[in-house]
């Protein structure tokens, strides 16, 4: 299988403050990919270089075999990368509705021209992350899970190759995470490739095919999901030492 | 149905306005082309600020170019009024275009200062530039049809007006925006921020030069103090803020209704009229501080819950 996504190198140094050090993986097409870390391990700083919200001081990101070097974020958006917010970024004057259809206007391949298709697009992901019935209200109405949903159905409604998922299941009950899960699942069935931040272990558990661990900013781990989660450092690195 | 009826409704409203130098008087018409420019004003500045998010200060640079355009045009070079008027529309779009590039970058407060900074560069430069008449201004020819510029400053302003409503249901609206409510969002959902910022500055400076272009023709005499006026600019944004920012017809509906009450004023009660504008911006802050587009939407279902709750949410 072919790499959608190889990172290599990355380094990410804010002043004196090491946030990403010399991190390097691979992402195969229709794959996902789970990455874990104790809080402040430089997970979000390493999706915002993905998606070229961040620049890397050093090393180099390739998409589908073309260098991510000075492409601003929107041309990445165009090239089929989509991503979710941690800290949400809604548009709040906006309606539900309109909030998607910016994705579907602008995506993969610069969107739908086409005002009225693009909001049968939006509809439809709006159906799918079960925002169906949500879709007039104003985004800053919602509520956090469904504005967790709202952050999905934006990313999805810009076509991506490559879905970056930064903490989709944060503040979500157990039904919802099932939902979500599931949710995931059948996107990668249409044949997106993911990559997910998650503290949600049984999400990483079901979902991901590989697991990185970073801590921190450097990748400790990588590798199949079950051994990473047994390994005595990713344990170590989330609980601390054992004491003896 | 109900937009086919609004529709109607404001043909109507144009076609009165356009048949008002013959109802009225020329007190009245006059008064209509000041009111018409404003409202053109305010729409500029609706789509840079209202729209886009960008607070301009710098509007009224714009303004002066278009003015300047068409007095150098038909002063120095003796050409006729609509050649000045694509000079003054070609000198503020290339000039937005150009600064827009480098002040763009900044935002909230940092943009308003940064432009405001700009409408002071400005008089200083024009007031030096020969071609422009130094600092003593420029005298044009006399034309004496109040009607036509009357009805040029209306159809300024319907243009301007129909260009709002097309942004308000586009794409290109859409991402103006999504820029608005949250850049870095807009950028990541592969909106081309830079592009589009730059594009609606030119667009407002378009409206608005060309505001300045009919101006000049119809007053005949402008210099660097008077058409380069931050004065202008903080009425363009009063009467945009208090009609409903972002909205299609609320800037000229602000327009209309303030210069009406400061028209009054200034004629009955001159000691008050000088303040009103101070007044307007206080009150319109605590109480109504969407403007009248917003309040209209909202003051059916609220009643007199809508004043308390702004008063309340914005802890006045």
């Amino acid at each position: 299988m072919e790499n959608i996504l190889e990172v290599s190198g990355l380094i990410k140094r804010f002043h004196g403050v090491v946030a990403v050090s010399n991190v390097s993986f691979h992402l195969k097409r229709g794959e996902i990919l789970g990455l874990i870390g104790p809080n402040g391990a430089g997970k979000t700083t390493l999706v915002n270089m993905v998606n070229g919200t961040l620049d890397p001081t050093e090393g180099d990101i390739v998409f589908e075999g073309q260098s991510m070097r000075g492409v601003p974020a929107y041309r990445r958006a165009h090239l089929g990368i989509g991503r979710t917010f941690q800290v949400m970024k809604p548009f709040p004057g906006m309606s539900v509705l309109e909030n998607v259809s910016v994705g579907a206007l602008f995506g993969a391949n610069g969107g739908e021209r086409n005002l009225g298709r693009a909001r049968e697009q939006a509809r439809a992901c709006l159906e799918f992350v079960g925002l169906g019935k949500r879709i007039a209200q104003h985004a800053d109405a919602l509520g956090g899970p469904d504005r967790k949903r709202l952050e999905l159905a934006r990313a999805l409604a810009m076509k991506p190759r490559l879905l970056l998922l930064d903490e989709v299941m944060a503040g979500l009950n157990h039904v919802e995470i099932e939902e979500v899960i599931e949710d995931i699942k059948k996107v990668r069935d249409q044949g997106i490739s993911i990559l997910v931040i998650e503290h949600v272990m049984k999400a990483i558990k079901s979902l991901s095919d590989r697991v990185l661990v970073l801590h921190h900013g450097e990748k400790i781990m990588e590798g199949g999901t079950d051994d990473v989660l047994r390994d005595s450092r990713v344990i170590e690195a989330y609980l601390g030492h054992k004491r003896q | 149905m109900k937009s086919t009826a609004w529709g109607i409704v404001l043909a109507v409203i144009v076609a009165l306005l356009a048949a008002l130098p013959w109802i009225g008087n020329t007190v009245l018409v006059q008064f209509g082309i000041n009111v018409l420019l404003l409202a053109t004003l305010a729409q500029g500045w609706n789509i840079i600020s209202g729209y886009t998010g960008y607070p301009s200060f710098g509007n009224s640079v714009f303004y002066g170019l278009g003015a300047y355009g068409v007095a150098i045009a038909m002063v120095q070079y003796h050409l006729p009024f609509w050649v000045g008027m694509l000079l003054g529309l070609g000198l503020g779009v290339v000039f937005a275009g150009l600064l827009g590039l480098a002040v763009l970058r900044l935002k909230g407060h940092y943009f308003a200062i940064c432009t405001l900074g700009l409408a002071l560069v400005m008089t200083a430069i024009v007031s030096n530039l020969e071609i422009a008449g130094s600092n003593i201004g420029l005298v044009l020819p006399l034309l004496r049809s109040e009607v036509l510029f009357y009805e040029l400053a209306l159809g300024l302003l319907v243009l301007a007006t129909l260009t709002i409503f097309w942004l308000s249901r586009s794409r290109f609206g859409l991402g103006l925006i999504a820029i608005r409510e949250n850049e870095e969002g807009a950028a990541v959902m592969g909106v081309n921020t830079t592009l589009y910022k730059v594009l609606a500055f030119m667009l407002s400076a378009a409206f608005t030069a060309l505001a300045g272009g009919i101006y000049a023709y119809y007053i005949t005499f402008i210099d660097p103090v008077g058409v380069f006026d931050i004065g202008l600019n903080v009425k363009m944004i009063i009467m945009a803020v208090f009609g409903g920012p972002g909205s299609v017809l609320g800037p000229v509906a602000g327009a209309f209704i303030l210069s009406a009450i400061s028209e009054v004023l200034a004629t009955k009660v001159t000691s008050i009229a000088s303040m009103f504008f101070g007044i307007v911006i206080v009150i319109a802050v605590m109480f109504m501080p969407r403007g009248i587009a917003h309040l209209v939407q909202h003051i059916k279902r609220m009643g007199w819950g809508y004043f308390i709750d702004n008063v309340r949410t914005h802890r006045l």
